[in-house]
């Protein structure tokens, strides 16, 4: 899933400032399971920003949405009725959703409440770890599953780096080295010899080398 | 006789680290340089080393190498890009370095440029692999070069890091595969802790070149043993320093013990970094 973390209120408070009609949109996707752009967390914070607008003596109309998905544009046009009365939305999807309804609404200003951060999943409840960049093109065949480009601090394609020291990565002691990780994982696997081959040198035009990706999928594309 | 000379004729080679200035003047470095020139095969000049930002590698080399002195360049991925990198090396050998070393380069957080963005694009391997591949005469892209450049390679090794020496050496391997010519170790205090590394090379034709890091005090020796947990600091050497009179003195003892030690057990040769206190170098070599 993509991760956010949710804006201080003081920037978002900073950003909607001047505004009185303020719709926080939510998303039911990525940001609901980590837990920062949900129904629920779009109500607490169109709560909190209630609260500071009744404490300013400031009326204002603080409105609440959740659309099943930002980033899809079916669902976001469908929301245009909810939308378009408002001054400005708040929008507590990740980076693509926001984008999404600020390419749909030209006279609506949308802000992110969130700061998008990476793709990951859950290790347990609260607590998400990073696993993938989006490099465009996989190696989790040749390092025994585990990622060197998101979880290397370096993305060291042949590491271990002189940082590693005893299954510890140099930028701080809480962090695994990821190639002790597939070193130990390979050797598990009895597949070492995959560590003894040099990985060719990686071409990052499938990343953000080569600009802003699309994927066509020709057999359903219109 | 050059420094790439001296290694392949497997005499001892001795190499120090100049740290270059944060700044300008470059007054007290090339005058450090000067005092050991002569006493040393090549300075070895880090490129930012701890992500701390100063005169980089490159422009330290030259200021060396117009006062007649040899260099070793440390070519870095952490801040450039694998045109940048080419374009440095190309640069380097037009200007007459042809000894370079390949460095991951400490990650910024850890230096004070913390909010900077890393490049790493290359890692140390593919680095080693482009340099060997300019030397065929052609670019990464596969585009012929005018004039090809010829570098003496050399590469870091994390002796003792990993989790069994068997790793340690699949990694030494894949370096040599890359085109390391030779290997500078992490600080050593203690020969036989390099030695139970050694051992095990067998015919691997490794020339291997130990760092020794100069004891500036006992909180230093304290440090390195409790932090750097790959690194053998034994108690011993702290209580010695610790209970000399002149303590100062006493890590400068050290490491010439080290160097004549290394010496004596057939190394390659060594590198001393003096970490600030360059000006101890003339003693500790006895130059």
């Amino acid at each position: 899933m993509i991760v956010a973390n949710g804006k201080p209120l003081e920037e978002i408070i900073g950003v909607v400032k001047g505004h009185r009609k303020i719709l926080v949109a939510g998303c039911n996707e990525c940001v609901t399971v980590c837990e920062v752009g949900g129904t629920k967390e779009v109500g607490i914070l169109a709560s909190a920003l209630r609260l500071h607008f009744l404490n300013q003596g400031v009326e204002a109309q603080v409105g609440e949405t959740t659309l099943q998905r930002q980033c899809d544009r079916e669902y976001v046009v469908g929301a245009r009725v909810t939308v378009e009365p408002y001054e400005i939305v708040v929008s507590v999807a990740c980076g693509v959703g926001c984008q999404f309804m600020a390419e749909e609404y030209n006279k609506v200003p949308v802000v992110p409440g969130v700061d998008t951060s990476f793709m990951g999943g859950a290790l347990e409840r609260g607590v998400w770890s990073e696993r993938c960049q989006g490099c465009g093109t996989c190696l989790l065949a040749k390092t025994a599953g585990i990622c060197p480009v998101s979880r290397c601090a370096k993305r060291v394609l042949n590491g271990p780096c002189g940082g590693s020291t005893k299954g510890k990565c140099e930028i701080s002691k809480d962090v695994d080295c990821a190639w002790q990780l597939i070193v130990d994982r390979l050797s598990s696997l009895g597949r070492m010899e995959d560590y003894e081959v040099l990985t060719p040198i990686k071409d990052w035009s499938t990343d953000r080398a080569g600009g802003p990706r699309m994927r066509i999928k020709e057999e359903v594309a219109s | 006789m050059s420094f790439a000379q001296k290694l392949a004729q497997g005499r001892f080679v001795t190499l120090a680290e100049l740290e270059p200035p944060k700044g300008v003047d470059v007054a007290a470095f090339v005058g450090h340089a000067q005092r050991i020139k002569g006493s040393v095969d090549a300075v070895v000049v880090p490129e930012m080393a701890n992500a701390v930002m100063k005169l980089g590698s490159l422009g330290g080399c030259m200021l060396l190498a117009n006062k007649g002195m040899e260099t070793v360049m440390q070519v870095c991925c952490r801040d450039r890009n694998r045109l940048a990198l080419q374009a440095d090396l190309l640069s380097a050998a037009a200007l007459g370095i042809t000894n370079v070393m390949a460095v991951e380069g400490d990650a910024p957080n850890l230096g004070d440029h913390h909010k900077a963005r890393p490049v790493y694009d290359l890692d140390e391997l593919e680095l080693m692999q482009v340099i060997a591949k300019l030397a065929t005469g052609k670019d990464m892209a596969g585009v012929e070069l005018e004039g090809a450049p010829n570098f003496t390679v050399g590469a870091t090794i994390n002796t003792g890091a990993m989790g069994t020496v068997q790793q340690e050496l699949a990694a030494l391997d894949k370096k040599l595969a890359a085109g390391a010519q030779y290997f500078v170790t992490p600080p050593v205090f203690d020969l036989d802790s390099l030695a139970a590394f050694t051992k095990h090379l067998g015919d691997r034709e490794v020339k291997l070149i130990p760092n020794v890091l100069l004891l500036k005090s006992v909180g230093m020796a304290r440090a390195i043993g409790r932090h750097l947990k790959h690194v053998h600091m034994p108690d011993e050497l702290i209580e010695r320093v610790k209970g000399a009179p002149d303590r100062v003195r006493e890590g400068i003892l050290v490491a010439q013990e080290l160097i004549e030690g290394i010496k004596a057990a057939g190394y390659s040769g060594v590198m001393i970094s003096p970490l600030g206190w360059e000006d101890r170098l003339p003693q500790i070599l006895g130059a």
